[in-house]
């Protein structure tokens, strides 16, 4: 990965964090849903930058990539499930 | 071999439990021994069987087989596996010593529910469940040893599709408990944390703590199902060819229908085992449906060792006895699993001994009977001598008789209870239970004969010849370690057996042979104590741990404590000697990761379970935001400026630290160390920022035992951002080691790995604040 693109993570991190907070701020009262949708999909952006590009999984064998991919899909079904059963 | 032994020696003391739980169910209104002691029986003979004795038995076989099977020289990674060793032997101390402190131990059931465990009084409980913390820890690091080895390590020519089917199941166990596991150590991390920290997860009345206690042990604890079972379908794979004179009918499609169906779904089944929870019925219509359909792919594997029997000319020697004997089982217990899967009937069966029946055809029938064949079937390798053929046809004999008499009748008892100590002399009930009481010591004194082969073979077998049953896997081409066997080939290349793969290899005898040769003293030059006291180190502080408050307790915690340190000061003092060469790093068949170093495989598969263990924590939190009546809003609690600073610098760590990655990448040392010393002290920073934050907070009012909901919201803050801290101050232990290193002139622009690795460590660390962050700060 060139230097360029480091600090181009590194900026969209810290531009991702101040919106994160910026959204809080403006929709906390007005909409939490609206606020809690737009701060996950920030994080998830956030920790995908982080994967793609600093930890190179683009540039892995698909083998490294489904290492990192199947416990996030077996997460998400529990997370789905378990606040599923509180009805 | 200590794995084995170990296991076995666990395996006696979950046996004893269980014939004292059946004197006891012998008769109706028995007081030979009452609920205090009955329940503790009952609770810890499930949990040592299943964690100390099922799963660890097949892993000791495994540790022995399947570098050999892959013509390895050993594991990837030797002192790791000492680690893990020693590990589940700590835990499994700390289990049994549970047995002798005041209160006794668990005895809330092998599945701990909550909050009626939790509240269970005395330190023993406490000292079971983070006994189980260190056997999860230390299965979690032989699974990332096993997966690397049977990537990394295979000998050239031995692709996937040429691997042992033992091997191959051994690489489904090993990538369940992967997966699998750190859940189990979140679960019993909280559990400890209520029990000792006084933190709320399953105390709290407002959280449904219960529902949360059943997804997390279930989502572990039915993956652990398939846990204890594919060693042993590896093991009936593996032999029915030898003993049938055909290969296995349908390889593929048991490779298949396990890899892409049990494994996947084995994650997606657990809520059958919370359909009394009052769970919604369109989720127990889902979850019911996903049970049946985990059943088709073992309909597929059954079927093809039944049809490789029909097919082949059956050799019915004790192995295939056993072998015979655990599909049997397994039909038996699978047909009763199907009637579970239905919420209505399992609403009727759930609590009964319909259950015990189910679950035990299963996890021991089928579990132990294909271990025991694979005992037999390998112990001319172990020893070099050949087991006495008719001790092993009456052990067979009377273990299946012995054991069908134990659980068979309880099949009938689906209206009683399962978790009473007693039981009224009500229809049937005193005649069943009696008959099982019969079958259990059948059952075990059986094993006796088991142990007396084994030694009869050790001290005064016949030799075997070097290859009895003809098998065409590689274990079978190497010297035995134990007792050189007088007719044991010194060379061998000898040729291999008509139509098997192996003469396929592209060098067949070379890699599998020069490899086993070197084995003893491979393992030898990894001889370290360091494992060991690391792992008594954690096993002392965590009993102090249990035992807290009191002197005895920080006096425990001190030494452990200091012990662990030291160790760890140790291990790395090795290192930076090169006590430890590494092995030179050989051609192998690494297809699907080729040009992926072992250590950045192991790296990576380490992340990948670490995933699970912080995904486990969020989704526990994430439950309580969403069971939670009330809780605090957001931002009423936490200084978001000051989180989103520190965010900042943790996200600018994340660039210094590939800024010194890219320097070594060019050679330039000097700059790696100015790189990493900006790292180190944003590091050190972030965690300076987030102890004053913890301390501000704490002066604040913000407490455990604080009023509800605060309480339930610091229960949740400590812990998680707590761990998560813990790994930014391990990593800040690592850079320290390795500035040491460089400073020392380790690392050149060809051969830097640990620093790549490490890069990989910390962007993990900030990929989890990029969650923790909002969750705690604004959400």
């Amino acid at each position: 990965m060139r230097t360029s693109v480091a600090f181009g993570v590194w900026a969209y991190m810290v531009i991702a964090v101040l919106t994160e907070v910026e959204i809080y701020y403006m929709l906390r009262t007005a909409n939490y849903d609206l606020m809690t949708a737009a701060v996950s999909v920030l994080a998830t952006s956030q920790a995908t930058a982080i994967v793609v590009f600093n930890m190179q999984l683009k540039d892995e064998p698909g083998a490294i990539r489904l290492f990192a991919l199947i416990p996030i899909m077996f997460l998400s079904a529990l997370l789905i499930a378990e606040l599923a059963s509180l009805g | 071999m200590l794995y084995f032994f170990t296991s076995l020696y666990f395996g006696i003391i979950g046996a004893i439990l269980a014939l004292l739980m059946r004197v006891q169910l012998s008769v109706p209104n028995n007081f030979f021994l009452s609920a205090y002691y009955y329940d503790q029986a009952v609770t810890m003979h499930g949990l040592i069987m299943i964690f100390w004795f099922l799963s660890p038995i097949a892993i000791g076989l495994a540790n022995y087989f399947v570098p050999l099977q892959i013509g390895a020289k050993d594991l990837a990674f030797p002192r790791l596996n000492a680690m893990s060793y020693w590990l589940y032997l700590s835990g499994g101390i700390m289990a049994v010593l549970s047995f002798f402190v005041p209160g006794g131990s668990a005895d809330a059931g092998w599945t701990n529910y909550q909050p009626l465990a939790v509240l269970t009084p005395g330190s023993g409980t406490t000292l079971v469940y983070l006994g189980l913390v260190l056997l999860a820890a230390s299965i979690t690091l032989g699974s990332i040893n096993f997966v690397v080895s049977i990537i990394w390590l295979r000998a050239p020519g031995m692709s996937l599709d040429k691997l042992p089917m033992f091997t191959w199941f051994i690489l489904f166990t090993i990538i369940a408990m992967l997966f699998a596991f750190p859940t189990l150590i979140a679960a019993f991390a909280l559990a400890s944390s209520d029990r000792i920290l006084g933190t709320v997860f399953f105390t709290s009345t407002q959280i449904q703590p219960s529902i949360l206690w059943d997804n997390l042990f279930w989502f572990f604890g039915h993956p652990e199902v398939y846990i204890v079972l594919l060693p042993g379908f590896g093991i009936i794979a593996n032999i029915v060819p030898q003993f049938t004179g055909r290969p296995l009918a349908a390889k593929n499609a048991i490779l298949v229908a396990t890899a892409l169906v049990v494994l996947p779904l084995s994650f997606g089944v657990w809520m059958h085992h919370m359909f009394l929870t009052g769970i919604p019925v369109d989720l127990q219509g889902a979850f019911s449906i996903a049970t049946i359909a985990i059943s088709i792919p073992f309909d597929v594997i059954t079927l093809s060792f039944v049809e490789s029997m029909i097919r082949g000319r059956v050799k019915l020697l004790t192995p295939m006895l056993f072998v015979l004997g655990a599909v049997v089982l397994f039909i038996i217990g699978g047909i009763t699993g199907v009637f579970l899967s239905s919420p209505v009937l399992d609403r009727v069966f759930r609590g009964s001994y319909f259950v015990v029946a189910h679950f035990h055809y299963v996890m021991v029938g089928a579990a132990i009977f294909s271990i025991f064949a694979g005992i037999y079937y390998w112990i001319p390798r172990f020893t070099g001598r050949m087991y006495n053929e008719r001790l092993g046809k009456i052990h067979f004999v009377i273990s299946f008789i012995g054991f069908n008499v134990l659980y068979f009748p309880m099949n009938f008892l689906f209206d009683m209870p399962r978790r009473i100590f007693t039981y009224p002399n009500i229809g049937n009930w005193a005649l069943l239970n009696g008959i099982a009481s019969v079958g259990a010591f059948i059952f075990a004194g059986a094993q006796t004969l088991l142990a007396a082969n084994l030694l009869y073979t050790w001290f005064r077998g016949p030799p075997s010849p070097p290859n009895p049953w003809g098998s065409p896997d590689l274990e079978w081409k190497s010297q035995p370690v134990l007792t050189p066997s007088p007719t044991a080939p010194t060379d061998t290349s000898e040729s291999p057996p008509a139509g098997g793969w192996i003469g396929q290899l592209a060098t067949p005898a070379s890699p599998a042979t020069e490899t086993h040769a070197a084995g003893a003293e491979h393992g030898e030059a990894h001889y370290s104590s360091r494992p060991i006291q690391l792992s008594f180190g954690a096993m002392i502080f965590l009993m102090g741990a249990a035992f807290y408050p009191g002197i005895l307790a920080i006096g425990l915690m001190v030494i452990g404590g200091a012990l662990f340190a030291v160790a760890l000061g140790g291990w790395a003092r090795d290192d930076l000697r090169h006590k430890f060469a590494p092995p030179p790093e050989e051609e192998g068949d690494r297809w699907p990761f080729q040009g992926v170093s072992k250590m950045k495989l192991g790296m990576w598969v380490f992340l990948s379970s670490e995933i699970v263990l912080f995904g486990s924590f969020l989704a526990a939190y994430i439950f309580i935001r969403g069971a939670a009546v009330t809780f605090p809003a957001p931002g009423s609690i936490h200084d978001i400026p000051l989180g989103t600073l520190n965010t900042i610098i943790l996200a600018t760590s994340g660039l210094t630290m590939f800024l010194a990655i890219q320097a070594i990448r060019q050679g330039d040392r000097r700059r790696l160390m100015q790189w990493m010393s900006v790292t180190f002290m944003l590091g050190s920073t972030f965690m300076g920022i987030k102890i004053s934050e913890w301390v501000n907070l704490g002066s604040s009012g913000f407490t455990l035992s604080a009023p509800y909901p605060f309480n339930l919201a610091a229960s949740a803050y400590y812990i998680i951002v707590g761990l998560h801290g813990a790994h930014v101050t391990a990593g800040l232990i690592m850079m320290v080691y390795l500035m040491k290193k460089t400073k020392d002139g380790e690392y050149t622009k060809e051969s830097h790995e640990a620093i790549e690795n490490f890069g990989l460590y910390w962007a993990f660390i900030d990929i989890v604040w990029c969650f923790i962050f909002p969750l705690f700060y604004l959400l």
